[in-house]
């Protein structure tokens, strides 16, 4: 604990800010790893952002690539992307959506009270889009 | 005398990072907030094509009816929702290949629908067919 320590140490950190940059490749990598992987799994999913009672299932599966949701509350209204949709006007939505993404499957979020009858011809609306049984979304009882 | 010039150019010429570095983070950020780790779950069901024969014409094909006041018949019986499971699982026992109609009527809910596709998958069917609802 001298002058000479200190002025030793002085004069290492004069040489060191030249130097001794930190190597910042490897942490370049981890963060285009993790870009690429949220890139890849990123799925931009419409939520149709509105609070139904989902019914309990207990053979509830995951729905493969489910992207593309539609919800239909007890009262009976079609909801897709945050707006209430006249059913008409689903197959075009759900037309655009399809060609966003080629691969997305339907579900349809239907509330315990929704009548039957909405669902059917939402489903009978979009059902020449579809490629893959359509996914009703439930609540894993077990 | 080149040669240690040459040398001085290469370690001083390095490309600065840090531009690429604040874009791919921002980015990186950007895709993590708009990365939504939703998992749908649910139910799947097959709507039949509408020019296929009407499964009642089918000799093996488990059909449950729902009428519009949400009681289930089967068999000509009304039965309870949480016996379809109870008489599906009898039926298939006898042929495990017959497939599954769930057919609803106007003023059903959705409810009862997928309790008894539920039910029925419960059961074993591989698929539960829901075909369009006639309308009255």
């Amino acid at each position: 604990m001298s002058r000479r320590d200190i002025a030793s140490g002085k004069r290492a950190g004069a040489q060191g800010g030249g130097e001794g940059e930190i190597d910042l490749t490897p942490m370049l990598d981890v963060v285009f790893i993790m870009l690429i992987f949220f890139i890849v799994t990123s799925s931009f999913v419409k939520e149709p952002g509105v609070d139904i009672v989902k019914v309990e299932a207990v053979t509830t599966d995951a729905c493969e690539r489910g992207t593309i949701i539609f919800a239909v509350n007890a009262l009976g209204d079609v909801y897709y992307d945050k707006n209430q949709i006249p059913v008409e006007r689903a197959y075009r939505l759900a037309e655009a959506a399809k060609k966003e993404a080629p691969k997305a499957n339907f579900v349809i979020q239907a509330d315990v009270d929704a009548p039957t009858s909405v669902l059917s011809e939402l489903l009978g609306v979009i059902k020449p889009l579809m490629d893959a049984p359509l996914c009703a979304s439930t609540i894993d009882e077990g | 005398m080149r040669k240690t010039n040459r040398n001085a150019d290469a370690d001083e010429a390095e490309i600065d990072l840090t531009p690429m570095l604040d874009v791919v983070f921002i980015m990186l950020i950007f895709f993590i907030v708009v990365a939504s780790f939703l998992k749908e779950a649910g139910i799947e069901m097959n709507r039949p094509e509408s020019n296929q024969n009407p499964p009642e014409s089918d000799a093996t094909s488990i059909v449950v009816t729902i009428t519009g006041d949400d009681q289930v018949w089967m068999e000509n019986r009304r039965i309870d929702v949480r016996a379809v499971r109870a008489n599906i699982a009898r039926l298939l026992a006898s042929d495990p290949e017959q497939s599954f109609t769930v057919k609803t009527e106007p003023g059903a809910t959705a409810g009862t629908l997928l309790e008894v596709g539920d039910a029925a998958r419960e059961a074993g069917v591989k698929q539960v067919n829901w075909p369009a609802e006639v309308k009255k």
